[in-house]
């Protein structure tokens, strides 16, 4: 069987591009989510959507909750620490939260608020 | 020999005499009898049932409630020899030091003496009520082998531990009338009158003393009883009905002139499913989840905010059970997935559970027994209880559970969900204790408390009260084992003043 150049130039370029959906198909199909003031700290979660579920909870809660100063705060708190660290941290000084009745490092619930922040 | 005689045998008219009358054949009443029985005093105790449940005895109890939602009067008590020991789960544990103290966050705390004073009889208490081997908080040194306490690390709670009633050959608590009534029979100068119910403290003119006790009994026979004294022990409603209703002489009651009896009723309230515990690690050690046989003691640990916690976070006493096995919700499943991932914890065993509780209740001068207008069966004023709880004793249970979280997640072995939020959050989930304390409460000062140190009535030269009905402040621990101790010390100080 003969093939022409050019088709082999366009079978080449279609194998590239499924190549190329398939190693980049988890990046694809997350979810994404707008960029947003705290990203630098909303990367420290494992799973932003479930841990802005959690933050709701905590928001409810929560008389007075504005974002930046948190998060400025947040930063400040965390540091160059590790986040394991951050929250060993906190529950060893008594530093915890609510979130619908959970009782969470307040670092972890805070991080969590500022997901739900950034989804609305 | 001793003798137990039916009151309804005996003719109307009648005047019985006595060294000792003791009003109530409950565990206090009874320990009372066998704690005196080398004594040369003649003892009478009247026990207003027979050695089985009688419906129209049991009826005796009926009464009504307003306020906040309670039991019914007459589910919580039994009526005859051996009281509400005949239905008790035998829960044991000794009150804590700092209960006795006076404490600046809890209004009217402070017993006339400190927790030594009933130590001395906490051992032959303890004994009464069959609870085998003392271990209490040494159990952990003989549990070894059944697993570990969970490792809560520095914090507000602390691993103690329940022991339970027995009766020989089975696990069933001890029934006092049916397991000392042989005892009872043997000491020589004891009578114990069956369906006797005393219905009147007939004070002397100068209200000062106790004359004599009008007995009667549902089959129409009525006559008296009089002794050098009186104990009465038949529980935190019936005692307090009594006394306000013996008011021919004292227009407001026997021992009442400062209108405190019947007031400062309390119980445990039980709240069901006052947390969700999550263990890491699945599931803790078999005597958390149920009893245990260790070492000659049938035993269960509990969850209990240390002496220490409660000085400095003025929190009220408790005892936290770890329950049954849970389901978690999207949200629980979620917190979960959250800290032992942000935290770097295996938790792939994890378990989740139940927490129930006991908590202390502050007292309040108006959770209060009266008297009705509606008369029972023998003519005796039936009781009203108005029955109050504090949104801040809540508050406290709560904030003591919130410690309870943080401390599961420093240990890095569980976390923690408060279950209840609202007043009728925790009005919804509540059970009690049947813990009848507080309405003729201790205290060295008659102005604050019906009877003294030696329970005896203020005022009154020849009258005792015992019971949990005496207790100034509650605990968390089960009174049962703890009135006997005060019973007993009574019994010991009548050996004295009777002599």
């Amino acid at each position: 069987m003969n093939i022409s150049r050019r088709d082999g130039i366009i079978a080449t370029g279609a194998a590239a591009v499924l190549i190329g959906v398939g190693v980049s198909g988890h990046y694809l199909l997350r979810k994404r989510h707008a960029p947003s003031p705290y990203d630098d700290l909303l990367t420290l979660l494992e799973d932003r959507d479930a841990d802005a579920q959690i933050g709701e909870t905590v928001l409810a809660e929560a008389e007075d909750f504005d974002p930046k100063t948190i998060a400025d705060n947040l930063r400040a708190h965390i540091g160059k620490r590790p986040l394991a660290a951050v929250l060993a941290s906190d529950v060893a000084y008594g530093r915890v939260v609510e979130a619908g009745g959970w009782v969470l490092p307040q670092t972890l619930g805070l991080l969590c608020a500022l997901a739900a922040k950034a989804e609305t | 020999m001793g003798q137990f005689i039916d009151a309804r045998n005996v003719p109307s008219g009648t005047v019985l005499q006595a060294d000792l009358a003791i009003l109530g054949g409950g565990p206090a009443g009874i320990s009372i009898a066998l704690a005196l029985a080398g004594s040369p005093l003649k003892v009478v105790l009247l026990e207003s049932g027979g050695m089985t449940f009688d419906a129209r005895t049991q009826a005796l109890y009926v009464g009504s409630k307003v306020g906040d939602p309670y039991l019914t009067l007459e589910a919580s008590r039994l009526r005859f020899l051996g009281g509400s020991s005949n239905h008790w789960g035998g829960w044991c544990r000794p009150l804590d030091k700092i209960d006795f103290e006076p404490r600046a966050w809890m209004p009217y705390s402070g017993w006339p003496f400190g927790k030594r004073e009933i130590d001395r009889f906490f051992v032959k208490a303890h004994s009464l009520c069959e609870a085998g081997t003392l271990l209490y908080d040494k159990t952990e040194k003989f549990a070894g082998g059944m697993g570990r306490v969970l490792p809560l690390g520095h914090g507000g709670l602390i691993t103690r531990w329940f022991q339970f009633s027995k009766t020989r050959d089975s696990n069933l608590p001890t029934h006092f009338g049916e397991r000392y009534a042989d005892e009872l029979k043997r000491i020589g100068r004891l009578s114990v009158l069956l369906h006797a119910n005393a219905t009147r403290i007939g004070l002397d003119a100068s209200r000062a003393r106790v004359e004599e006790i009008d007995v009667a009994t549902l089959s129409g026979r009525r006559f008296r009883l009089r002794s050098a004294a009186t104990v009465i022990a038949m529980g935190a409603i019936e005692t307090a009905r009594l006394m306000l209703a013996s008011n021919d002489v004292a227009p407001a009651g026997v021992g009442n002139a400062n209108d405190l009896v019947g007031r400062f009723f309390a119980d445990h309230p039980t709240p069901r499913d006052t947390a969700t515990l999550v263990l890491f690690g699945g599931r803790p050690a078999p005597f958390y989840l149920g009893n245990q046989t260790v070492h000659g003691a049938i035993v269960r640990a509990g969850l209990f905010p240390s002496e220490a916690f409660r000085r400095a976070n003025a929190a009220t006493a408790a005892s936290i059970t770890i329950d049954d096995k849970t389901d978690l919700d999207d949200l629980g499943k979620a917190a979960v997935a959250a800290v032992v991932g942000a935290m770097g914890i295996d938790a792939a065993d994890h378990a989740a559970f139940s927490l129930g509780a006991g908590m202390e209740v502050t007292p309040d001068p108006d959770r209060r027994i009266t008297l009705d207008t509606d008369r029972d069966a023998l003519s005796m004023p039936r009781a009203v209880l108005r029955m109050r709880i504090s949104d801040s004793d809540f508050a406290r249970l709560r904030q003591t559970l919130k410690e309870l979280g943080r401390q599961l997640l420093q240990a890095r072995i569980g976390m923690l969900k408060l279950n209840l939020r609202t007043r009728q959050d925790w009005l919804d989930a509540m059970d009690w204790g049947n813990h009848h304390m507080g309405t003729t409460r201790m205290h060295a000062d008659p102005r604050q408390g019906v009877v003294d140190a030696n329970l005896k009535v203020h005022g009154i030269a020849n009258l005792y009260v015992a019971g949990s009905s005496v207790f100034p402040t509650y605990g968390a621990a089960n009174p049962t084992v703890n009135l006997l101790s005060l019973a007993l010390r009574l019994a010991d100080h009548l050996k004295g003043v009777l002599r």
